[in-house]
């Protein structure tokens, strides 16, 4: 089994885009903590970011009230982060980005979800019930 | 505590911003406003002084994106300065370190605006 059944470290917040510094902070602090490099552990911060404003602006949007769950899971071999919320699934399709295109259509938003594809190895998303379960993970570059 | 400052100066019409702090989806407001007060005073040089920006995310990226093309149409650009190296690499990691002039300084900054108007 490449990640024990419970979690190191479960957290439970209202989707609320002031919570995602101390989230960040968090996510970076487990990271190191598991022997991921001080750069490693800042870009899985990063896709936990992505991930998390992702839902609380996709998801949630005009909801306010909604909750989002984080478990973390940690192994000699890298983490794992499975985030758990209702809302509106996420589009997790694009991947690629061609800055150049998005700087002439005057976009400022897209590059979330390929940041979170660049950082991590493995990036799963299921819906059931009405229940929105995304799994992110990241090897150790050793493992 | 505030997680995120920002000030401006004009030097030599051109615009330097300084983003202190955290710059996520949460703070990204305070940086879009800054760069459209800038913008809605005539400048269209702008130079992002990173040099107390601790963290940048999509959010605050996607405003450097944003606002580029209407800057080059009126013969401007966007340049970041200062950048410590664990922000450059989140920089780089979507390709901007291809498209934007990162500088050592504001001074270099504002010298390759200078010798190219």
């Amino acid at each position: 089994m490449m990640f024990p059944e419970k979690p190191e470290l479960s957290v439970a917040i209202p989707a609320k885009t002031e919570l995602l510094k101390m989230l960040v902070e968090l996510t970076r602090h487990i990271a190191l903590r598991n022997f991921f490099s001080s750069s490693e552990s800042q870009k899985i911060a990063l896709a936990v970011d992505e991930a998390i404003t992702n839902v609380i602006k996709h998801s949630y949007g005009d909801i306010s009230n909604g909750d989002i769950k984080l478990d973390f899971f940690c192994s000699e071999k890298g983490i794992k982060i499975k985030i758990e919320f209702s809302g509106i699934p996420p589009h997790l399709e694009e991947s690629s980005v061609d800055i150049k295109k998005m700087i002439k259509a005057k976009k400022k938003g897209g590059l979330g979800v390929a940041l979170i594809k660049r950082i991590m190895d493995s990036v799963e998303y299921r819906t059931i019930d009405n229940m929105n379960f995304l799994e992110m993970v990241k090897w150790k570059k050793s493992s | 505590m505030r997680n995120f400052l920002i000030n401006s100066k004009i030097i030599d019409k051109v615009g330097v911003l300084y983003p202190k702090g955290h710059l996520d989806a949460h703070s990204v407001d305070k940086f879009e406003k800054e760069i459209l007060n800038v913008m809605n005073d005539g400048i269209n040089k702008i130079i992002v002084n990173c040099k107390d920006l601790n963290y940048i995310s999509s959010a605050g990226m996607g405003i450097i994106m944003g606002y580029l093309d209407d800057l080059r149409e009126k013969k401007g650009d966007i340049k970041l300065s200062n950048v410590i190296d664990r922000v450059y690499e989140i920089f780089d990691l979507v390709g901007f370190t291809d498209i934007y002039d990162f500088m050592e300084n504001e001074e270099s900054a504002l010298t390759k605006f200078n010798d190219v108007s």
